[in-house]
């Protein structure tokens, strides 16, 4: 399994506290250049395995390595090609915006000014700005000039957006995929833990959902979009008994049906035209969607 | 609600009134070929001319918030299909129509989207004559809006 090329590998990774299993057996794989998103619940395990991608956690028992290395004995060299964005960015509160970029600057082998100052002057940040006068929107676009300056290879970003405002999250993702990706496509990989799945939707390549720690579901997110599909059928007249194997009916009433289905929307239409079928819409799920339901209960759509 | 993506009009010249970029991740289809697609269908329709430059690939990612490897992807499939070229240091160009493909090999490319249409007709319940006359329809209004685009 384990691949040269590989940004990121996490296999049967176990991490305790106490005698809960935060993480309990999750895989995971990162190839450069893509974009990886990380969806689960609230206590699902992102960030525990975050904390061990960055050497904050030591991991229970499996393997995390990071460029090939594992980053506790490696903890230099893996550090130093990546930046990591936490959902909650604290700073010296004494020192300004220049002061702390300049901080961050001080740890780095590269630190690209021309982005630095392009950003500032998007986010309209003030350099003099004391750091504990920020709002959080402003720490959290201050974090992200310091992760992109810095021309990582691997951005870590663990519920970036969460808690700010609407212009704020566009400006960040759209800094993301232009001042980040767009220097080194082929080398600069993204892996974004969030609850706001729909904003990121079209950044991401490939994605993971993770529930009690473990992965329930890897898929790119072309595939996933085509298999997961939503079949609204009408019925010219009452249907009397319908079976379908293998899908998931969100809700039927009198004439109308609405399904979910998971790679067999071919076999569920043919079970619908058995009935006296009078319209028929499939639109893709969303990955919010896809989401949601492999996570409600009743488990995955088959 | 309906869910389409960001629509986007860009500031290139034809591409600001006549190119809408429109990405529906709803649709089942990758995001990167609905690029290929609606660039393809400008070009067909001579919403934009051979020798227009498309978009560079930095804003528009960022304009349609998708990931850049998607447009890059777009472009790449764009000009192994020739529809665009690629200048070194210019950027990406609407070519000439010109399949480099024979005749037989054309007809077989199109046959094969028109199956997808006859597939689809055949759920929807629409039959052959209907089929026919609306393959007829389309095609007399795509050669009017190619016709009013060619002599604006």
């Amino acid at each position: 399994m384990t691949s040269p090329t590989s940004v990121i590998e996490i296999n049967q990774l176990v991490r305790r506290y106490g005698r809960t299993d935060a993480v309990n057996g999750l895989d995971l794989q990162g190839e450069p250049g893509r974009c990886y998103g990380f969806f689960g619940r609230n206590g699902a395990g992102k960030t525990t395995t975050i904390k061990c991608l960055l050497n904050l956690l030591r991991p229970t028992g499996g393997e995390v390595s990071v460029f090939g290395m594992n980053p506790a004995r490696n903890e230099v060299a893996v550090k130093s090609r990546l930046a990591y964005v936490p959902d909650y960015v604290a700073f010296y509160p004494w020192m300004t915006v220049r002061d702390t970029l300049d901080y961050f600057a001080s740890f780095r082998a590269r630190w690209n000014r021309d982005t630095e100052r392009a950003l500032i002057d998007q986010f309209r940040l003030a350099p003099a700005q004391k750091t504990s006068h920020l709002s959080k929107g402003q720490r959290t676009q201050v974090a992200l000039v310091a992760a992109v300056c810095a021309e990582p290879d691997l951005l870590v970003l663990d519920e970036p957006t969460s808690g700010l405002d609407p212009i704020v999250r566009r400006e960040f993702i759209q800094t993301v995929i232009g001042a980040y990706q767009d220097a080194d496509p082929g080398q600069r990989t993204v892996f974004v833990s969030t609850h706001l799945i729909s904003e990121f939707e079209g950044l991401i390549d490939e994605f993971t959902i993770i529930e009690n720690g473990r992965n329930v579901l890897t898929l790119s997110a072309d595939v996933a979009r085509e298999r997961y599909r939503k079949i609204h059928a009408r019925f010219a007249v009452e249907p009397d008994r319908l079976e379908f194997g293998g899908a998931r009916v969100l809700r039927q009433r009198g004439r109308e049906i609405e399904l979910v289905v998971n790679g067999n929307a071919d076999d569920v239409m043919n079970r619908l035209r058995a009935g006296a079928l009078e319209s028929v819409t499939t639109e893709s799920l969303s990955l919010e969607e896809i989401f949601v339901a492999t996570l409600q209960p009743g488990g995955a759509v088959a | 609600m309906t869910s389409s993506g960001p629509t986007v009009i860009l500031s290139y010249d034809r591409w600001v009134t006549d190119v809408r970029f429109q990405l529906n991740f709803k649709s089942g289809k990758p995001v990167y070929l609905q690029l290929v697609d609606q660039v393809k269908s400008a070009a067909a329709s001579g919403a934009v001319q051979p020798g227009d430059p498309l978009p560079s690939i930095r804003p528009l990612a960022e304009e349609l918030r998708v990931n850049r490897n998607t447009v890059a992807k777009a472009y790449a499939e764009l000009e192994n299909q020739r529809v665009i070229e690629t200048i070194a240091g210019k950027g990406c160009f609407v070519r000439a129509s010109s399949s480099p493909f024979r005749k037989d090999v054309r007809l077989k490319l199109v046959a094969e989207t028109m199956d997808d249409a006859v597939v689809q007709a055949h759920h929807l319940q629409v039959g052959k004559a209907e089929f026919v006359r609306l393959a007829e329809e389309r095609f007399d209004a795509f050669e009017d809006k190619r016709a009013r685009a060619v002599h604006e």
